[in-house]
């Protein structure tokens, strides 16, 4: 079955015709040619296809494109918008928080949603926030470092 | 993927339409969250999805004369932070929706679709088995309700019919005092099935408790353990709670599988249980 749908992303209508079981991971990458987001385990597990819908992390292998129609999505390419690297891309760089690479889109989005609902989190609660990225090549310390940077008060005042 | 057709509905009958289309497998579709993997594996093949998300109550979460009322389709995150569950008697459930999967799962799975999947490990199965709620169940002859004890019938088996669907859940008030935890041991910290999950409760009664117990992931459904509970009825001391462990020993029947041994599982379920008694009381201290 077709459905004909506008997804609203990145702040752009993005009208395509889907499949019913096409997931927004698929069309994403497939149909639109965003393919900032990752497809990992198609499972739920790894986190590489995390996009915020309506601004909450969700995977988006695990979400229906259909059902995406009508909320607002962001992918990683909406972090550096004109060329200008997002703060947390920033740190991720600065930190080295990258080595491979593939769970950096998602690492990235769940980590901008966590710094919108907690700006200044603790490292409790940023490994929290990640519970739902996997990463293979880091151990993760890096990136936990990346983020409580962009959190930190200190870095705050002094910006 | 195997290819399915997807309607969203916005009234009961129309939904009630499509789940009882004529030879087609048609299944109901929440969160996705454990639909779509299970599509993609093979293990359930629709024809049809029928999305129950936009149909009226179904995200509803309001205090009624008879207690909370939680829609099917309201999320675990709704539950973690809605100031109705967290923040009451009813916290329990907040405290069971926390424990689940991940941010990116909570943010989808809806209470209705883990209660439907009837998972033994189900995290908020324990926690509504002590809450002692009522599942409200709609179908095109009409509401049922059925208390949450006798929803479960099996591994993946509710006592829904074909054409049913769960519209939500109706918790009792608690008395004010009522302290709950739920226990959940996992191969992670987070992210995880339960290798056994364990709710307790304890209300004020008579100058003593009423206490409840359940436990998850140690049964071919998430049980309810009353000896355990009477042992605590009379007084939780040392000697009582040792008793309690030994009687949730004797309730749980698990079974082997990827997550752990039926050994491990039954030498872990009196410490558990233990865990989540002694939480109840540091709450009520
Ligand atoms: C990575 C990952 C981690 C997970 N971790 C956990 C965990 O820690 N604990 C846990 O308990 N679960 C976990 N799950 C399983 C799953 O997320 C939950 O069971 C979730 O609550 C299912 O809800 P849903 O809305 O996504 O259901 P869906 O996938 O939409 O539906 C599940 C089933 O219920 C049926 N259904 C849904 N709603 C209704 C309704 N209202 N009436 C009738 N039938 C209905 C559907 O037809 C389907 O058969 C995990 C899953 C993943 C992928
Ligand atoms: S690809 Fe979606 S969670 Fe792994
Ligand atoms: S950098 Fe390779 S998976 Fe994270």
């Amino acid at each position: 079955m077709l459905h004909e749908i506008t997804l609203n992303i990145n702040g752009e209508p993005y009208p395509v015709v889907v499949k019913s079981h096409y997931t927004l991971a698929r069309v994403l990458r497939e149909q639109l040619g965003l393919t900032g987001t990752k497809i990992g385990c198609e499972n739920g597990e790894c986190g590489a296809c995390t996009v915020l819908l309506d601004g909450a992390p969700v995977n988006s292998c695990l979400v229906l494109a259909v059902e995406a129609e009508g909320h607002e999505i962001e992918t990683v390419e909406s972090l550096s918008r004109g060329g200008d690297l997002h703060p947390l891309q920033k740190a991720f760089i600065e930190h080295n928080a990258i080595q491979c690479g593939f769970c950096t889109p998602g690492m990235l989005m769940s980590s901008k949603a966590l710094l919108a609902r907690n700006p200044h989190p603790t490292e409790e609660e940023v490994r929290e926030a990640l519970v739902g990225n996997l990463c293979r090549c880091t151990g993760y310390v890096r990136i936990v470092d990346a983020v409580l940077d962009v959190g930190s008060p200190v870095l705050e005042a002094e910006s | 993927m195997r290819p399915f057709d997807y309607y969203r509905p916005e009234v009961f009958e129309e939904a009630f339409r499509w789940l009882l289309l004529p030879e087609k497998k048609v299944l109901p579709l929440a969160g996705a969250t454990d639909l779509i993997p299970m599509v993609r594996d093979g293990l359930w093949q629709p024809d049809v999805v029928v999305d129950i998300k936009g149909l009226p109550g179904m995200g509803d979460l309001v205090v009624t004369e008879e207690g909370l009322r939680v829609g099917a389709a309201v999320r675990m995150t709704e539950l973690v932070h809605h100031p109705l569950v967290n923040s009451t008697p009813w916290n329990l459930l907040a405290q069971a929706a926390a424990a689940m999967g991940n941010e990116q799962i909570r943010n989808r799975a809806t209470l209705g679709g883990n209660l439907c999947t009837a998972s033994p490990a189900a995290d908020s199965a324990p926690a509504l088995l002590t809450l002692e709620a009522q599942a409200l169940i709609r179908g095109p002859e009409g509401e049922r309700r059925v208390p949450i004890a006798s929803f479960f019938v099996g591994p993946r088996k509710t006592v829904l019919q074909k054409g049913e669907l769960l519209v939500g859940v109706l918790i009792p008030a608690l008395p004010e005092g009522t302290a709950g935890t739920y226990v959940k041991l996992s191969r992670r910290k987070a992210g995880d099935l339960a290798i056994v999950g364990v709710a307790a409760l304890a209300s004020p009664r008579n100058g003593g408790y009423e206490w409840r117990l359940a436990l998850g992931a140690v049964a071919p459904t998430p049980i309810r353990a009353p000896e355990a509970e009477a042992a605590l009825n009379a007084g939780h001391d040392a000697a009582a709670i040792e008793r309690a462990m030994h009687c949730a020993f004797d309730a749980c029947c698990p079974i082997d599988d990827v997550r752990a041994s039926a050994a491990y599982r039954r030498a872990m379920v009196g410490r558990i249980t233990q865990r989540a008694i002694e939480g109840v009381l540091e709450r009520l201290s």
